[in-house]
């Protein structure tokens, strides 16, 4: 065991002096020290959702935030990319600004490439719309996911909002649920609107059996079963295309 | 103190702008990665955000790892 182990470090060492080797012919070649060194890409990427979905404001850098300015662009690349072939995305997010959480969504709904979000420990709030945004939504067991109003918070667009303002903005993303899910309007806008769930507030908290049997997530289940689904909805991906060239 | 309030915390707390700074988004090796600068003038990594998950298996770029500023590509 300790030879085994002596004789893996004495190959790490020969690696690093060959490391600083190739570091000294980079420089002699390419007047620079590190060439980017590509890892092969993965046919199947991974987008985490977590902490707050930050907006048009920045938060503090205490806070862990998903940043919309990064995550756009990321979905471009995997919509450019050809070696990639899927999108798993990973959802962990007490929520956060609605606009920014939508454009997330959108994006997802709109790439061409399968895609199959995981609900694993909340998927609150402006969480919803992503959640059920991709091709099929799975949530583990013990996940939950708040349902409520758009809160009033003054800051959508920088001017005192009417309550027309507020209603429109919350009948966006109702819409897009309703749209990309399987829940009835109705359902959601009770599951949005009941009492006694929620401490001094309106909404309700769904866990992750009742998620699925409301018709917003298609399955419970964990990354295994996440996996899979995307593989065959690749597989069906393929057999489309290959379709369309003959 | 006690605030009642629905303002969000940052509204009311403000942070300064130099908070901010600390921490910011550079590629290496065509990763995105968010890093903190050291004191000692290198940069930390706070957090991989890379879609690829072949990035996070090698610890180099991993949290908490250190990467010198003149290594940076972009």
């Amino acid at each position: 065991m300790n030879k085994e182990r002596y004789i893996a470090s004495e190959q790490e060492e020969q690696q690093e002096e060959t490391k600083k080797e190739n570091v000294a012919e980079m420089i002699q070649q390419l007047g620079q020290t590190n060439v980017p060194q590509m890892t092969p890409d993965s046919n199947i990427h991974c987008l985490t959702i977590v902490g707050q979905i930050e907006g048009h404001i920045q938060l503090p850098p205490q806070n862990k935030t998903t940043k919309y300015e990064h995550v756009i662009p990321q979905i471009v690349a995997i919509e450019q990319n050809s070696n990639i072939e899927g999108l798993l995305v990973l959802l962990n997010t007490v929520g956060g600004d609605v606009e920014a959480g939508l454009a997330i969504a959108e994006m997802l709904a709109s790439l061409s490439k399968p895609t199959v979000s995981v609900v694993l420990g909340g998927g609150h709030s402006i969480g919803v719309p992503i959640a059920v945004s991709c091709d099929y939504s799975f949530i583990v067991e013990t996940a939950t996911m708040t349902i409520h109003p758009i809160r009033l918070t003054g800051l959508v667009i920088g001017v005192p909002q009417t309550f027309e303002y507020l209603d429109k903005m919350q009948e966006r993303v109702v819409r897009f649920v309703t749209k990309h899910s399987n829940i009835s309007e109705e359902k959601f806008k009770e599951l949005m609107f009941s009492k006694g769930n929620l401490t001094r507030d309106i909404g309700t908290n769904v866990v992750g059996l009742d998620a699925v049997k409301y018709g917003l997530i298609d399955e419970v289940g964990g990354v295994s079963q996440a996996m899979k689904k995307l593989r065959e909805l690749i597989e069906v991906n393929k057999r489309e295309e290959g379709k369309m060239l003959q | 103190m006690i605030l009642y309030t629905l303002m969000p915390q940052e509204l009311i707390f403000q942070t300064t702008s130099a908070e901010y700074a600390k921490q910011q988004l550079v590629y290496y090796d065509g990763i995105p990665l968010l890093v903190r600068e050291t004191e000692a003038k290198e940069y930390e990594i706070v957090r991989n955000l890379s879609t690829n998950p072949q990035h996070f298996l090698q610890s180099k770029y991993s949290p908490g790892m250190r990467i010198l500023p003149t290594t940076i590509t972009s």
